[in-house]
């Protein structure tokens, strides 16, 4: 008799346990069916990779084409229209406006809030409130992970430079994975120490 | 009693085995110059910030501009590898650790003995086995394979979570859920293993591998 107590509360707490996962899903506002993320046993803890070929193209023609969901969406509002384009981070960077639309729609659908990937999730909700971070390296979750690489390995490091070349350092960033476990800082092998990696 | 001192025995030998290795390869692993990530972790970090071997230079900071102007030829010449990420590292151990600890809860569950006698039962029922049986035994291999995940968690995933980023935030439900559940498994265990006429303890440690199991979910 009390086993069969148990078991119904267990199931309850499934059914809360569920239920607290579905309205979090909802809080998002996602598009991403719900159901669909449960029986997925993809990984999904870094960012979603970009898939846009048109965005691949375009974006990636001058840098690393940071992944959508690095950031929220106020932020790519702000950042790819015609006017923040002309002066993007010092470079006039315009876009036709088809090409512009694309690219903006992809972004905006595919930004930190609308992802169902961990990373994104974390972007989306240290970025709800305040104003639209139009860097990547200023978001406090990002500058967080980074905080205690110690500065020679990044900008006294002729290889990396800057934080903002990603792929300089997460060997699988174009896949969308940040871990820790893939990264390889150019001439410090030994970052993390071998098993703190 | 004679085998559940040898499980015990076991038990404390691999985990002294494993942090000794831990140690070790910290120990190793580098470069003497610098900081690791585990000496952070092991030593008082601000303290660590104000001693010489940690000053200015190394520390990253908030991206501020010209900190290290003129400094690029620090870099040591040492030839880029092709990389390839380790097969076995503290992280992955407690992944590995984690999926582990829910599929012994599912052995465990299976293999547990049926339901008391309730027609022609005998006068004289037999004595309950807490120990020496299949379900005993992998119950308490869950048990160590839960602490495992959890002291590897803290170890490794330690700058994950913070209570800042509030409930919403994916890592803290996850210390939340899986540290809850592991603790629902424990007290499951002992519960029936300090008890001498069957007790219920099934629901509570289901419950307690289902959390685990959500909190793997959602950071998956």
């Amino acid at each position: 008799m009390m086993q069969r107590k148990w078991k119904i509360a267990a199931l309850l707490a499934v059914t809360l346990l569920t239920g607290s996962v579905y309205a979090s899903a909802e809080e998002y506002s996602l598009d991403y069916d719900f159901l669909s993320w449960l029986f997925d046993f993809q990984r999904t803890k870094g960012v979603k990779p970009v898939t846009d070929k048109q965005y691949l193209e375009e974006c990636g023609a001058c840098h690393f084409a940071y992944q959508p969901g690095l950031l929220p969406a106020k932020s790519w509002e702000a950042l790819l229209n015609d006017e923040a384009l002309r002066k993007h981070f010092g470079v006039n960077a315009e876009l036709d406006n088809d090409t512009l639309k694309d690219i903006r729609d992809y972004a905006i659908k595919n930004s930190a809030g609308n992802s169902w990937y961990k990373q994104s999730r974390k972007i989306a909700a240290a970025t709800e409130q305040g104003p639209a971070p139009l860097r990547i390296t200023e978001l406090r979750y990002i500058s967080r992970k980074h905080h205690d690489i110690p500065e020679k390995m990044i900008k006294g490091n002729k290889d990396v430079k800057s934080l903002s070349f990603c792929d300089k350092c997460h060997t699988q960033a174009g896949k969308g994975v940040y871990d820790p476990d893939t990264v390889n800082i150019p001439h410090y092998p030994n970052w993390d120490g071998w098993f703190n990696k | 009693m004679k085998c559940r001192n040898k499980f015990g025995n076991v038990v404390a030998g691999v985990c002294l085995a494993v942090f000794s290795g831990m140690v070790h390869a910290d120990n190793a692993a580098g470069n003497n110059e610098l900081p690791t990530a585990a000496s952070f972790y092991t030593n008082n970090y601000q303290l660590l910030k104000s001693q010489s071997v940690n000053s200015a230079p190394f520390l990253l900071a908030a991206n501020e501009g010209n900190a290290v102007q003129g400094q690029a030829d620090l870099t040591p010449a040492a030839p880029a590898a092709e990389f390839s990420p380790p097969w076995l590292t503290g992280r992955k151990a407690h992944q590995y650790l984690g999926l582990g600890t829910v599929l012994f809860a599912g052995l465990t569950a299976m293999a547990a003995p049926g339901e008391a006698c309730e027609h022609n039962c005998p006068a004289q029922p037999a004595p309950r086995e807490t120990s020496g049986t299949t379900h005993t035994r992998l119950a308490r291999t869950t048990a160590a394979l839960a602490i495992a995940t959890v002291i590897t968690g803290l170890l490794y995933h330690w700058d994950d979570f913070h209570l800042e980023d509030g409930f919403s935030d994916p890592d803290n439900q996850h210390v939340m859920l899986a540290g809850t559940g592991a603790l629902m498994m424990l007290y499951a265990i002992n519960k029936s293993a300090k008890s001498s006429v069957p007790t219920s303890h099934a629901g509570i440690a289901e419950l307690g591998a289902v959390s685990m199991l959500v909190a793997i979910k959602l950071t998956w």
